[in-house]
């Protein structure tokens, strides 16, 4: 049922996108990471309906802000489309130091799963460690 | 699968040291943290992490968190926006409550929002679903199911050149949220739960927007009174990362939230 309902919000979001069309590469990223952070679900993890969407080059790492609760765990699941071999996903806090979180690497998919010490600002990186410029989705979840 | 990430990520964590320990990408600079991606729909935590996070602290009486129903009719889109986000939040207070019929009412009341701010078409279907949900009891999925809305809400607004009511959305919810936790802490007091406040980037980011909205919406008085008390919660939300605020803080920061979601609902004669 929430695969379903999963795929619907997927669905509506891409035939609501806002200001453009999704292209295919995005929409293969959401889905694979959908594909990922579903499997935190099994364990009890809510995923947010907000995505970070765009295109990761090798070399060129990107930085996206959250603000988490201190209590909560979180995982951050990212994926890129077909174009991109490996990717990464780390989460640093705000002083920029690295945050010691659980990994999970997988080709096209990464993910870090943590609990925050203290509430406030954390840097999730994430980077295309091998392959050509490919879209990415990264998406969270917590409990 | 999830066996299957636990064990790769097991095997992993090894590698994951040795990253670690070559020294690779230990720290970010602060010019780095700066040029991160801010967005509404991903930076800015909903109402329900919040509640999710108290919650770890003891369990509580959400439906004693219900607000009397609030006016869906406003003289301004500027204020129509800031309290479709507070009943975005009161939603997500129905849901951790488990009221089938708060949810419903919110959700009628949320729809009548929308339509008044002219976005009804993009959300009927939600508010549809909205009512299933809560009639089967589905929480998680309501859970999701108001974010979606809120999120769906946005998107329109930026579709019809509104964009800038996005932000007034975003502070509507995030005041009701912070009203609901820091009233519930204020009489509950701990150091843990009280560390959960700390929130000083959410403000600043907010108060970064309200500052860059266009003047005419700037200048709204409802616009005015938020910006004043943001800045004044800000100072109290701001701690350091080890430390929890004083009660007194905590009261003074239910009251600074209360006043400003109870001057959002209120309308003022002319």
């Amino acid at each position: 049922m929430k695969r379903a309902l999963s795929l619907l919000l997927l669905l509506t979001g891409l035939a609501l996108a806002p200001l453009r069309a999704a292209t295919d590469g995005e929409v293969e990223a959401r889905r694979t990471a959908m594909e990922l952070a579903g499997a935190f679900g099994n364990d009890g993890f809510k995923l947010r309906d907000g995505v970070a969407l765009g295109t990761l080059e090798a070399g060129k790492p990107k930085l996206v802000q959250v603000n988490l609760y201190t209590g909560n765990e979180y995982w951050f699941s990212l994926a890129v489309d077909g174009a991109g071999k490996k990717v990464s996903v780390s989460v640093y806090d705000e002083t920029g130091k690295k945050i010691d979180a659980e990994p999970y690497q997988d080709g096209v998919t990464a993910a870090a799963g943590f609990s925050p010490e203290a509430s406030g600002p954390y840097f999730v990186k994430i980077e295309l460690v091998e392959g050509a410029s490919a879209e990415f989705c990264l998406l969270y979840s917590y409990k | 699968m999830i066996l299957k990430l636990r064990i790769a990520a097991g095997s992993l964590a090894l590698a994951s040291l040795c990253a670690s320990a070559a020294g690779q990408d230990a720290t970010l600079t602060k010019e780095e943290m700066a040029e991160a991606i801010r967005t509404d729909d991903f930076s800015l935590p909903t109402p329900a992490e919040l509640m999710v996070a108290l919650e770890k602290q003891g369990k509580l009486d959400w439906s004693a968190k219900f607000r009397p129903p609030i006016a869906t009719n406003y003289p301004s889109r500027a204020q129509l926006a800031l309290n479709l986000g507070s009943l975005v939040a009161d939603g997500f207070v129905a849901v951790q409550a488990e009221d089938s019929q708060q949810v419903k009412n919110l959700g009628k009341d949320i729809l009548q929002l929308a339509k008044n701010l002219g976005v009804t078409k993009e959300i009927l279907m939600r508010g549809s679903s909205i009512t299933d949900f809560a009639e089967n009891k589905q929480w998680d999925q309501l859970k999701e199911e108001l974010e979606a809305t809120q999120n769906e809400v946005k998107d329109s607004m930026h579709m019809t050149k509104d964009g800038d009511l996005v932000t007034l959305v975003s502070v509507g919810g995030w005041a009701r949220g912070v009203e609901v936790i820091s009233s519930h802490i204020a009489t509950h007091y701990s150091e843990a739960s009280a560390k959960i406040l700390r929130q000083p980037a959410i403000v600043q980011y907010l108060n970064k927007k309200l500052d860059a909205l266009p003047d005419k919406l700037r200048d709204d008085p409802k616009v005015k009174n938020v910006r004043t008390r943001m800045i004044e919660i800000e100072m109290i939300v701001t701690f350091p990362r080890d430390k929890a605020p004083a009660v007194e803080d905590v009261k003074k920061l239910a009251g600074l939230a209360k006043d400003l979601v109870n001057d959002i609902a209120r309308k003022d004669s002319k």
